[in-house]
C-alpha cells in the first residue's frame, strides 16, 4: 500500500466509523483536492517517456483513435447531458487530452491511458464490442465493474482517476479546454468569482499555459 | 567557494522566517532569506482551483519530493501530507488567516492540569505575559482585523486589534443565538486580512476563494504581503528564492557555520553567517538539521540528546456540516443567500474542562465557516468511490442538490498530546529531486485526543442542530491538521531533554536557532500561525540585543 493510495480515502465522508480506522486525514485546505488521484506512481517507478513537445494547444495527443473513443464514450456515461449539459457539452475529454500531456502529470498518463483501452477489452470480452458502440446500460456496467473494484486494484484506481479527471475537465477554469461555456460551473451554482480581477486584460487567462510557466517552464530553478 | 559571510542567513520566509529578516534589517545587520519555493507575484494569484488546490503551485509533488508517513507499526508510505506551500512567505500564502492567541493555561498546562498518562506534556519555559507584547506587534506589523470582546475564556490583552472586523455574513448573529440557546458564548474570530486599507495595502474585497488560495490583493496579511517587503525596504535584507538549503555545517569549535544550499540554477553555494535560523516547518527544520551531520554532530546538528524531530505535534481536527437547502428554506432563513464570505464566529467554551468528568481537561476551539467553494473539491467528494460512488444521472442529481445548498461546517483546532510515539525522522533509503534524504514521519496519537475531538464535534453539532438545518453530517473525529505543525525541536531550561533554549537558540550551537513551530512543547487549542510569528519577534528582539553585544 502506497501513502498515495491513502490520499485517495481522504475526501471526507460521513463514515461512523472513523474512530475505529482513524483514517481520516484531513487537509485543512483542499491541495490536490484533498482526494484526487494524480498521484500515479512512486518515484522509483520507471519514468514513462517524455510526451511529445506539442502539448496544451491540439487536441488528441494523448489517446490513439479507439481510445479516444472510448474515453468520450465513458466521459459521456460519467455526466450524461439531460436537462442541464453533460460532460462532453462542456469539452471534457479534450481537457482530459491536454492536461495529460503536463509535464507533471506524466506518471498519471502512464498509469490511465492503458485503463482507457482495459475498460475496451473488458467490453470486447463482455459484449463483444467495443465500449463505445456498447449500449449505455452496457458502458454502466462495465464502469461498475471498474467502481466496485477492490480498493488498489488497477481498476479501482483507474475510476478514481477518471471521475478526478472529469470533473476538474467539468469544473475547471475554462482555460484548460474544459467547463466550455462555464456549464459546469453553472450545474453546480459556482459563482464566477474565477477571476484574478487585477490580470492583464491584454493577456486573457491560460491556465495549461501559466501551470506551465509557473510550475515548472517557468524560469530559474523549475 | 563561499559567498561573504552575513550577519543572519534565514531559512524559509513564513510565519518564522519573515518577522525575524524585519527585525533584523531595521536594526541594521545584513541578513540572507533562503526560501526553497517559487516568489510568487501577486498578480500570479488567480481563482483557478486546479492550479492552486490540485497540482503544484504551492505543494511538491509526491514523487519529486515526498513525506514518508506511516502510522506506528504499518509500513511507510509517500505522501504530500504535512508540506506547507513552498513559496515566498510559506504557509501564511494560503492560509485561512484564523488568527488566535493562545491563552495562559496554554504555557502551564502540566502544572495546571497535569500530563496525562502516556503523554510528554510540560510547561514551557515562557510564560504568556512573555509573548504578550508580542503578540500584540504580531498583530500591528501584519494586520489582523477583529474584535475583542468580553467573554469567560478570552485571553489577557492590552487593547483591541489594529484593524475592525471583517464585513460577516448575516449567519453569525444565528450562530450566536444557537450557542446562547445552549448556554454557551460564541465570540468573533480575529482574521490576519485587512478589513481597511493598512500601510500600502489595499483592503478586502470578500472574494471568497481565500482560504488556499493567495491572496491577489494582498488583503490577506501573508508575510509575502506585509513582512517581506517591509524587510526588503529597510536594504538590508536579500531573498534568495528557489534556493534548497542542503546541510548547516560547524566549524571546528562546533558552531555553525554555513547554510549549504542549491541554488535556482541546480548549483551547490555555501552562504557563511555569524548566525544560522532554520525555520522551514516544524518537519522540514527537523529533516535539515537531522540532514546536517558532521564529526561534532554524527546524528544531525543539535542532535546530542537525541531530541530533534521527537514530539512531533500536529492540530487535532474533527469537523460536521449542516446542509440547508436554499430553495426550500430561503423564505424563512433569509440570511441563506447572501453571498458574504466570512462567518467568523467561534466557540472556546470547552478549551479547558473543568474537571475529569468527560475524560480529558484540556480541549480546544471551534471555527465555524461557510464550506469552502472550489467546485472541484466538492463535487469530487460527492462522486465518492467504490461500492459508495456513483455517477451519470445520480451524480448529476447530486451536483445539482449542492447548487441548492449551502453548507454550514465547523472545524476544530484541539489539543494534540505529544507523545513519544509521534515523530519525524529522515530516511536515507528515500530522497527527493535533490538528492536529499527525505522527512519520514510516524503518527500514533493519544487516545485523550480522540476522546476530546469527539467531545467537540458533538457540542459543534449541538449547535448546528440548534440552527435547524435540513441534515448534519459528520466528517470525522480522529483527524490531524498536518499544516499546522510544531515540537520537533522543544524549547525548553534543561538541555538534556530540550533543544532550543527558551530564547530559541540551540542549547548546544550557540549560534543556531530554529524559529518556525519546532519549538512549541505543546500545540495548544488554537491554530498556531499567530504564536509562531510572536514568537519570532520575541526572538527577534533577543537576537538583536545580543548581535549588538557583538
Amino acid at each position: 500500500m502506497t501513502r498515495e493510495d491513502e490520499l485517495n480515502v481522504q475526501v471526507p465522508t460521513d463514515s461512523s466509523d472513523d474512530d475505529v480506522t482513524r483514517r481520516v486525514f484531513v487537509h485543512h485546505l483542499t491541495f490536490l483536492g484533498g482526494g484526487v488521484v494524480l498521484l500515479g506512481g512512486c518515484k522509483d517507478d520507471p519514468k514513462p517517456a517524455p510526451p511529445p513537445p506539442v502539448a496544451l494547444t491540439v487536441s488528441h495527443k494523448t489517446f490513439t483513435d479507439a481510445e479516444w473513443a472510448t474515453l468520450v464514450a465513458a466521459v459521456d456515461r460519467m455526466l450524461p447531458r439531460d436537462e442541464d449539459p453533460g460532460a462532453l457539452d462542456a469539452n471534457v475529454p479534450e481537457y482530459i487530452d491536454r492536461m495529460l500531456q503536463s509535464e507533471a502529470l506524466q506518471q498519471m498518463r502512464a498509469n490511465f491511458v492503458p485503463g482507457v483501452a482495459a475498460l475496451d477489452r473488458r467490453a470486447q470480452r463482455m459484449f463483444k464490442v467495443p465500449f463505445a458502440q456498447a449500449k449505455p446500460e452496457q458502458q454502466d456496467e462495465l464502469l461498475t465493474i471498474f467502481k466496485n473494484s477492490p480498493e488498489k486494484t488497477g481498476e479501482a484506481r483507474w475510476y478514481e482517476m477518471f471521475v478526478v479527471l472529469v470533473l476538474e475537465g467539468f469544473l475547471g477554469d475554462p482555460s484548460y479546454g474544459g467547463n466550455k461555456g462555464e456549464v459546469g460551473w453553472k450545474l453546480v451554482g459556482f459563482s464566477l468569482v474565477g477571476r484574478n480581477v487585477k490580470g492583464d486584460p491584454k493577456a486573457p487567462y491560460d491556465g495549461s499555459q501559466r501551470l506551465h510557466d509557473l510550475t515548472c517552464g517557468g524560469g530559474k530553478g523549475c | 567557494m563561499a559567498m561573504d559571510s552575513v550577519d543572519v542567513c534565514i531559512i524559509g520566509s513564513g510565519a518564522g522566517g519573515a518577522p525575524l529578516a524585519l527585525e533584523l534589517g531595521r536594526a541594521g545587520f545584513k541578513v540572507v532569506i533562503l526560501e526553497k519555493g517559487a516568489w510568487y507575484k501577486q498578480t500570479d494569484f488567480v481563482h483557478d482551483e486546479i492550479m492552486n488546490s490540485r497540482r503544484n503551485f504551492f505543494m511538491p509533488l509526491p514523487w519529486d519530493e515526498p513525506h514518508l508517513w506511516r502510522t506506528e507499526g504499518q509500513p511507510y508510505t509517500r505522501s504530500n501530507e504535512a508540506w506547507t506551500a513552498n513559496c515566498v512567505g510559506g504557509g501564511t500564502v494560503h492560509m485561512s488567516g484564523f488568527f488566535y492567541r493562545l491563552k495562559p493555561i496554554d504555557f502551564r498546562m502540566k502544572t495546571e492540569l497535569g500530563a496525562p498518562k502516556g503523554s510528554n506534556v510540560v510547561d514551557w519555559p515562557i510564560t504568556y505575559k512573555d509573548l504578550a507584547p508580542y503578540y500584540d506587534k504580531a498583530e500591528i506589523e501584519l494586520g489582523v482585523s477583529g474584535n475583542a470582546v468580553p467573554h469567560p475564556f478570552l485571553e489577557p490583552r492590552k487593547g483591541n486589534y489594529p484593524l475592525p472586523p471583517l464585513a460577516e455574513h448575516p449567519v453569525a448573529p444565528e450562530i450566536d443565538k444557537a450557542a446562547k440557546s445552549l448556554g454557551w458564548h460564541t465570540i468573533p474570530t480575529a482574521r490576519a486580512i485587512i478589513s481597511q486599507p493598512y500601510r500600502g495595502r489595499d483592503s478586502c474585497v470578500y472574494c471568497a476563494l481565500c482560504g488556499s488560495y493567495g491572496c491577489e490583493h494582498g488583503a490577506k496579511s501573508s508575510t509575502g504581503a506585509s513582512l517581506i517587503p517591509a524587510a526588503l525596504a529597510t536594504g538590508k535584507v536579500e531573498l534568495r528564492a528557489k534556493c534548497m538549503a542542503k546541510e548547516i555545517t560547524v566549524d571546528a569549535k562546533g558552531l555553525a557555520k554555513s547554510v549549504v544550499y542549491i541554488d535556482a540554477d541546480g548549483v551547490t553555494q555555501e552562504q557563511p553567517a555569524r548566525i544560522i535560523v532554520a525555520s522551514c516547518t516544524a518537519v522540514e527544520s527537523a529533516r535539515l538539521l537531522l540532514n546536517s551531520k558532521s564529526t561534532r554532530f554524527p546524528n544531525g546538528l543539535a542532535n546530542d540528546n537525541g531530541q530533534v524531530g521527537k514530539n512531533l505535534l500536529f492540530s487535532s481536527f474533527g469537523q460536521s456540516k449542516a446542509t440547508f437547502s436554499v430553495s426550500k428554506r430561503s423564505k424563512d432563513l433569509p440570511w441563506l443567500t447572501s453571498p458574504m464570505p466570512f462567518v467568523n464566529r467561534s466557540l472556546q467554551d470547552f478549551y479547558v474542562m473543568p474537571d475529569e468528568r468527560f475524560g480529558f481537561r484540556k480541549g480546544g476551539t471551534l471555527g465555524f465557516m461557510w464550506s469552502h467553494p472550489n467546485p472541484i473539491f466538492a463535487a469530487v467528494g460527492l462522486a465518492k468511490k467504490g461500492e459508495n460512488g456513483v455517477f451519470g444521472k445520480a451524480l448529476k442529481d447530486k451536483l445539482r442538490t449542492y447548487r441548492d445548498s449551502r453548507i454550514l461546517e465547523f472545524e476544530i483546532y484541539g489539543e494534540f498530546l505529544p507523545t513519544d510515539t509521534t515523530y519525524v525522522g529522515v530516511d536515507g533509503t528515500v530522497k527527493d529531486k535533490y538528492g536529499l534524504p527525505v522527512a519520514a514521519i510516524t503518527i500514533k496519537r493519544h487516545p485523550l485526543d480522540f476522546t476530546m475531538t469527539k467531545f467537540l464535534v458533538e457540542r459543534g453539532e449541538e449547535v448546528l442542530q440548534a440552527m435547524q438545518p435540513d441534515r448534519v453530517d459528520r466528517v470525522g473525529t480522529a483527524g490531524e491538521t498536518t499544516i499546522l505543525q510544531g515540537g520537533t525541536c522543544r524549547f525548553g531550561k534543561d538541555p538534556g531533554t530540550s533543544v532550543l533554549d527558551p530564547d530559541c537558540r540551540s542549547h548546544s550551537v550557540k549560534n543556531l536557532y530554529v524559529v518556525d513551530g519546532s519549538f512549541l512543547p505543546t500545540s495548544g487549542g488554537v491554530p498556531l500561525t499567530l504564536t509562531i510569528t510572536a514568537n519570532s519577534f520575541r526572538v527577534a528582539e533577543k537576537m538583536v540585543a545580543s548581535l549588538k553585544k557583538g
